[in-house]
C-alpha cells in the first residue's frame, strides 16, 4: 500500500528568550511511515514533542532538518498542495468566537474554495452527521466543550481531507463525550478510508482508535507497532496471582513455559507469564496436582498504560493515566 | 486559471471578507468605531473651527484631514482584523492550515475595511456639508475617487503593517491596530501642513502616501504644499509599500512556521 505520510530525519529546537539562548530539543530525528488508510497514533507524555511532531507533518511547523512527504509530495515545497488535503483538529477546539456553528462552518468552507450551493449541502450534511442541528445558530463561545469537539471533527472533514491529523482530540472531555467523539474517529475512518495521525497520552484511546502506535519520549520514538507488539516489547508480562494451602512446587515452577518470574509469600504466589491467557490452565492445573489447595486465582493482563509507564519512566511527566 | 479555480480563489477571497463582516455586525465596539469616534472627532474639531472664527479654506483644510483620518482608522483596522480576530479567538492555526494565500486574506479583509470606511466618508461629509458648509465635491467626482482610492490604498499598507507585527510579536503587537493611524496622522499634518514640524518629520512625512494625497485634495480647497507630481508620488508610494509588505507578510509568515508561532498564538 501508498505511503500517506513519510518522515525523515526529523529535527526540530524552539528556541526561546530575548537572544533566544534558550534551546529546547523538541524533535531529535524522528523517522515515520504511515501507510494510507491507517490510524497510527503517537502516545508519550506531556512535552514529549507529539504535538510539535503533528504539527510538522500537517505544515504549521517547518522542521530544522529532515524531510516530510504527505501523499508523495515534499512539505517543503509543496505545503499549498498538501493543505488542500490535509486538515486538522485539535484538543480544546477554537474557532472564530462569535460566528455560530454554521458560519464557522460556512467560514471554513469558503477558506477551502467550496463555493455557493455546493458549500450549502457540505454544511448541511456536516451538520446532520455530527448533530449539531439543534446548536447550528450557537455562537461558538457559547458551546458546550463535547459540542466544540463536535464542531472540529466536522470542520475537519469540510474539504475531504486524505489525511486527517488529530491532536489530543479527546483531552479535557467527560468521559461519556470523549467515547463518542473516538466512535465519530472510527465512523469518519470507517466511511471515508482517510489516514488518521492521532496524539494522544491517553492509552485506552490509542489502543482502541489506531492500527499502529508510536512511543514517543523526550523526542525521539522508542518504539514503534500494534499495541500487542508493543506489550510484547516491554516484556513485563501478564500477572496470575493464586492465593492456596499447601506449597507449591518451586522447581517446576522454574522450568514451566513462559513463566518470566515468581514470587512466593505467606500463600499468595505471585507468577509473571508472557501470555496470562494461555499459561494459566497449565499453571493451575500444575498446581493443583502437587496438592496445594487453590483458594483464588487472578489474572492480570498487561495492558499499553503499563507499557506506556515502562517507556515513560525517566521523564518527568504527570502522565495522564485516566481515561 | 480555470473558471472553476478563479471562482475558488474568489470564495476564498470573500471567506475573510464574510469572517469580518459577521463579526463587525455582532460586536458593538465595531458601532463605536464606525460611527462614535468618527462622529465624535469630526465634531470636536469642527467646533473647534467654528470656535476660532477660521475661513472656510482653513476650515476646509482640517476637516478634510480629520475625516481622512477616520476613514483610514477604520479601513486599515478591518485589515488588520483578519488576523487579530483569529489572534484572539486563538484559532489561527486553523485560518493557516488552509490553503489560502496571503494576499486572499488581505484583499478581502481591505474590501470590507473599504466598504465600512466608506460608509463613515459618506457620513462625515455630509456632516461635514450640513454643519460647517464643507462640500467635499467641489474638487469634483474624479479628484475625490482618486483621494478616497488614495486613504484607502494606504490604509492597506497600515493594515498590513500590524499584521506583519502581530505574526512576529503576537499579542504584544495588537495596540499596534489602533496607534499605527494615530502617529501617521501625527507625521502627516491631519491638522496642519508638514513643513511646521521640526526636523526630521517633514522628511519623514515625505516617505509617506497620505501626505501627497492630502495635499492633492486640499489643493482644490487653495492650499498648496510645494510638493509636485503629488499623486504619482502618493500611488507610487503606496505601491511600493504594498508590495514590499507583500513579500515582508509572506517571509514573517514562513518565519512563524519556522518558530512555532502559528501554534503558540493558537494556544
Amino acid at each position: 500500500m501508498a505511503l500517506a505520510i513519510e518522515a525523515e530525519g526529523i529535527f526540530k529546537t524552539f528556541r526561546s528568550g530575548w537572544w533566544k539562548k534558550r534551546e529546547k530539543q523538541a524533535l531529535k530525528g524522528i523517522d515515520l511511515q504511515i501507510e494510507e488508510k491507517e490510524i497510527f497514533g503517537i502516545l508519550g507524555p506531556n512535552g514529549a514533542g507529539k504535538t510539535t511532531l503533528l504539527s510538522i507533518l500537517c505544515t504549521l511547523l517547518l522542521p530544522d532538518r529532515g524531510n516530510v512527504h504527505i501523499l508523495g509530495m515534499d512539505s517543503l515545497y509543496d505545503g499549498h498542495q498538501i493543505r488542500k488535503r490535509v486538515n486538522i483538529v485539535s484538543g480544546n477546539a477554537n474557532f472564530l468566537w462569535s460566528l455560530t456553528v454554521k458560519e464557522n462552518l460556512h467560514y471554513y468552507g469558503m477558506l477551502y474554495g467550496l463555493t455557493g450551493k455546493e458549500r450549502g449541502k457540505k454544511v448541511e450534511m456536516l451538520i446532520d452527521i455530527f448533530n449539531l442541528k439543534e446548536h447550528q445558530n450557537i455562537p461558538f463561545d457559547e458551546l458546550s466543550t463535547g459540542m466544540k469537539q463536535r464542531l472540529s471533527l466536522a470542520k475537519s472533514v469540510i474539504n475531504d481531507p486524505e489525511v486527517l491529523f488529530l491532536d489530543e482530540p479527546t483531552a479535557g472531555l467527560d468521559p461519556d463525550v470523549s467515547i463518542r467523539i473516538r466512535r465519530e474517529i472510527l465512523s469518519i475512518h470507517k466511511e471515508r478510508g482517510i489516514t488518521i495521525l492521532l496524539t494522544t497520552h491517553n492509552m485506552k484511546e490509542a489502543e482502541y482508535l489506531c492500527g499502529r502506535i508510536a512511543f514517543l519520549r523526550e523526542g525521539e520514538i522508542l518504539a514503534m507497532g500494534s499495541a500487542e507488539a508493543l506489550k510484547r516489547m516491554v516484556r513485563i508480562g501478564d500477572q496470575i496471582k493464586i492465593e492456596f494451602k499447601g506449597t507449591i512446587p518451586e522447581d517446576e515452577l522454574v522450568r514451566a513455559d513462559g513463566v518470566i518470574n515468581f514470587t512466593i509469600s505467606d500463600h499468595l504466589c505471585e507468577i509473571i507469564v508472557d501470555e496470562g491467557e494461555k499459561r494459566l490452565g497449565m499453571l493451575v492445573a500444575m498446581i493443583a496436582q502437587s496438592g496445594a489447595q487453590i483458594k483464588k486465582v487472578t489474572l492480570r493482563q498487561v495492558d499499553l498504560e503499563d507499557v506506556f509507564v515502562e517507556f515513560a519512566k525517566g521523564t518527568d511527566s504527570d502522565m495522564g493515566l485516566s481515561v | 486559471m480555470s473558471s472553476s479555480n478563479l471562482q475558488k480563489a474568489l470564495t476564498q477571497i470573500w471567506a475573510f471578507l464574510f469572517k469580518n463582516w459577521i463579526i463587525a455586525k455582532r460586536n458593538v465596539f465595531a458601532i463605536f468605531e464606525i460611527l462614535f469616534w468618527p462622529v465624535v472627532g469630526f465634531f470636536s474639531v469642527g467646533l473647534l473651527t467654528s470656535f476660532l472664527e477660521l475661513d472656510s479654506n482653513k476650515t476646509g483644510f482640517i476637516l478634510v484631514g480629520i475625516i481622512s483620518m477616520s476613514v483610514i482608522q477604520v479601513c486599515q483596522i478591518d485589515v488588520a482584523y483578519v488576523l487579530l480576530y483569529d489572534l484572539w479567538s486563538k484559532s489561527l492555526k486553523h485560518t493557516f492550515i488552509a490553503p489560502v494565500q496571503s494576499f486572499q486574506l488581505i484583499l478581502g479583509s481591505w474590501l470590507i475595511g473599504v466598504v465600512r470606511s466608506f460608509f463613515v466618508f459618506l457620513l462625515l461629509s455630509i456632516f461635514s456639508s450640513l454643519a460647517f458648509g464643507l462640500d467635499f465635491l467641489r474638487p469634483g467626482i474624479g479628484p475625490l475617487v482618486l483621494f478616497l482610492l488614495g486613504l484607502f490604498l494606504t490604509a492597506a499598507s497600515v493594515g498590513m503593517s500590524v499584521c506583519i507585527l502581530v505574526l512576529l510579536f503576537g499579542y504584544m503587537a495588537d495596540v499596534a491596530a489602533w496607534s499605527f493611524s494615530g502617529l501617521i496622522s501625527l507625521i502627516c499634518g491631519i491638522y496642519y501642513p508638514v513643513f511646521i514640524l521640526p526636523f526630521p518629520f517633514p522628511q519623514i512625512a515625505q516617505a509617506i502616501p497620505l501626505t501627497y494625497f492630502l495635499a492633492y485634495f486640499r489643493s482644490f480647497y487653495g492650499f498648496n504644499e510645494g510638493f509636485k507630481n503629488v499623486l504619482a508620488w502618493g500611488f507610487g508610494l503606496a505601491g511600493v509599500y504594498i508590495v514590499v509588505e507583500a513579500f515582508l507578510f509572506k517571509a514573517v509568515l514562513q518565519r512563524a512556521r519556522r518558530t512555532g508561532v502559528l501554534i503558540k498564538l493558537s494556544e
